[in-house]
């Protein structure tokens, strides 16, 4: 989105180069009202949390030597990253081949598959995560077929890691393969054309022209997905264990259930210093401006 | 709190910056639209089928009586009581709590002084007007087992419960620390009555053993109906009436009250909210017997005042955790002991699940 906005940026420009010079402003009184709402939405209240964190309810570090001593705060951040990994993995396997499909095709697949992608975008998360408790189910499906080919006795399938992850997976696939679609979408197909006339096998093309281009996606997709992911809890509340936790379960009832608002502060900000310091590392080797591709 | 998810790119920045925000903006709501209506009080409510009963047993007389509107405003949050009261800004004036939240807010001077010129203590029975609220309904909170699963007679008490050789089968437990410390103790041998200054180190030691046999510690009360409604689960700890409520549509549950949790509750005002005096006409309201028993009728909590059962039928009051013999079996937490003694059992408890 970014990067059509500043395509866009010269061609305007290059329409009234008379105003050129007055214009020097204007891009920063446009800026203005985003920046404006930056501040107050999203700056003021970090730097409340921030505050709150070391004020509520005295002046003192004593939250985070909490945080840091009792084993269950760093257990459970550390299990959020995990988890948030293994379903950001999880859901690129299975949407950069979905993405490539409804990128290649320009047939009623790819409508069909944009369409259930879309659907499954609507619908409302703990929708989703109800369908999974009937689909995996002691009434469900998955047990009905197994019970039916006289397989032994069910497995284990609800209340697992896996059906946490499973739910969680299915939750984020969308971001994950709308993010990776925006991108191959902008791929010229030309390209592979090119390569194929220089003898490229669709592997070597693939390989060489296309995975590199729709690396933007990845990260992008990735990204978002990670972030999103590690606010999550009511899916893993639903469908897993005590033992998937996530940490914004501990925050939410450190608000809600104990008031502790500079503890659950104190908790928010490890949390968003821990993110900060995983998006610095991945900066460091990925590069974060592949983002805007 | 950022299990809402948006479309953007901005979802990263709000994924981290959705605490913040939370806090920030929940407060900033409400007050002008509700300064423009002096005679509509805003209620804080739980939504669905309480909402509706609410409506019908308490709202609509008391408009019809006193000519005071009343909005709803759900789900019932405790943490916007705190948002309100700092912020002095109201989005409602009523709300209601257990007993343990009760006793928090008292001790974080969260409510409003009850007005005893408009809530006269001396009319209702002693206790069910105090410092601060009105005692509202209570919960039970019951062992239920499926029938189906347990032909002979199921588990009779919380220590059937945890005998998991004569009891084969999976269970569920409520996530809320203080209610199973209280089960395991009585399932150790505990009397009812001497279960509190609690003997933390002992219910742990008791928790550990249940725990492999625990499938879920369900948070939410729908969660607790899908779990021994679908089979999930052949007994679990759950709300009377929401059990009630299966067993009335025909499925093959039933509820043990011995040993079961009396979880009382209280209606209140947050502090300062402009109009407190609107608050205390409703508080006073829902502390006669027959609004208790219009709503009871509807959902079989326990009306806290005993004249309540001359308008409900025998076979009713059954099914209610206040009814003596199911209050003769019954536990009430000790509010006073466990609200500064929350953070740390909590904190405990979250711990043991997680490892």
């Amino acid at each position: 989105m970014a990067g059509q906005l500043t395509a866009s940026l010269p061609a305007a420009g290059a329409a009234a180069p008379a105003r050129a010079a007055e214009g020097q402003s204007v891009p920063w009184l446009l800026l203005a009202p985003a920046t404006l709402a930056l501040v107050v939405m999203f700056v003021l209240p970090i730097g409340y949390v921030l505050l709150l964190s070391i004020t509520d309810p005295a002046l003192s570090i004593a939250h985070y030597k909490r945080i840091f001593s009792v084993p269950l705060y760093t257990r459970v951040l550390f299990n959020t990253f995990t988890t948030s990994l293994t379903v950001t993995v999880a859901c690129l396997l299975l949407g950069y081949p979905v993405a490539y499909v409804m990128t290649r095709r320009s047939d009623w697949v790819s409508t069909v598959l944009l369409m259930c992608v879309a659907v499954c975008f609507w619908t409302g998360f703990i929708v989703r995560t109800y369908a999974w408790l009937v689909i995996l189910g002691n009434k469900g499906p998955v047990i009905g077929i197994h019970q039916a080919l006289g397989l032994g006795p069910p497995p284990r399938l609800l209340f697992t890691t896996f059906s946490s992850t499973l739910g969680m997976v299915h939750i984020l696939l969308p971001y994950m393969i709308l993010a990776l679609y925006s991108v191959m979408k902008k791929i010229d197909p030309n390209l592979l054309r090119a390569a194929a006339s220089l003898g490229a096998r669709p592997n070597a093309s693939f390989r060489e022209v296309f995975l590199p281009l729709s690396l933007p996606g990845v990260v992008n997709g990735g990204i978002l997905v990670f972030t999103i992911c590690l606010g999550f809890f009511i899916t893993p509340i639903l469908l897993g264990t005590p033992k998937d936790m996530m940490i914004s379960q501990l925050i939410n009832q450190q608000i809600e259930e104990l008031l502790a608002w500079g503890f659950a502060s104190a908790v928010a900000v490890v949390l968003l210093v821990a993110t900060s310091v995983v998006l610095a590392v991945y900066n460091r080797f990925f590069g974060l401006d592949r983002l805007w591709g | 709190m950022t299990h809402s998810v948006r479309h953007t790119r901005r979802s990263i920045i709000r994924a981290a910056g959705g605490l913040g925000a939370t806090l920030v903006a929940a407060p900033c709501v409400w007050s002008s639209r509700a300064r423009a209506q002096e005679q509509t009080l805003f209620v804080n409510t739980w939504g669905g089928s309480w909402t509706a009963a609410e409506e019908t047993a308490y709202f609509k007389p008391f408009t019809e009586k006193t000519g005071i509107k009343i909005r709803t405003v759900a789900p019932v949050s405790f943490a916007k009581l705190k948002a309100q009261v700092q912020s002095k800004t109201y989005e409602w004036d009523v709300s209601n709590a257990g007993i343990v939240e009760y006793s928090q807010a008292v001790v974080e001077g969260l409510l409003e002084p009850v007005d005893k010129s408009i809530v006269d203590p001396a009319k209702f029975p002693p206790g069910n007007v105090t410092e601060f609220g009105v005692a509202g309904v209570s919960l039970g909170t019951c062992l239920v087992y499926r029938k189906d699963k347990f032909p002979n007679g199921g588990p009779q008490s919380w220590a059937d419960f945890w005998d998991v050789k004569k009891f084969p089968g999976a269970r569920s437990l409520y996530n809320r620390s203080f209610t199973n410390l209280a089960f395991a103790l009585l399932a150790d041998g505990v009397p009812a009555d001497k279960l509190y200054p609690m003997d933390i180190e002992r219910a742990f030691k008791k928790l550990d053993q249940i725990k492999p046999h625990i499938k879920v510690w369900w948070t939410q009360g729908n969660q607790s109906q899908q779990l021994i409604g679908d089979g999930e689960v052949d007994m679990i700890a759950m709300w009377n009436a929401r059990a009630q409520e299966m067993i009335d549509r025909g499925a093959p549950m039933q509820i043990v009250w011995n040993g079961a949790e009396n979880y009382g509750g209280y209606w209140y005002a947050p502090k300062g909210t402009p109009r407190a005096k609107l608050a205390f006409q409703f508080l006073e309201f829902v502390s006669h017997p027959k609004p208790q028993a219009d709503f009871v009728n509807i959902l079989p909590y326990g009306p806290p005042h005993p004249k309540a059962f001359e308008f409900i039928s025998k076979e009713t009051a059954k099914k209610m955790p206040t009814n003596p013999d199911n209050l003769r079996v019954s536990h009430v937490p000790d509010a006073k002991w466990l609200a500064p003694r929350l953070p740390e059992i909590r904190e405990r408890f979250s711990q043991w699940l997680a490892t």
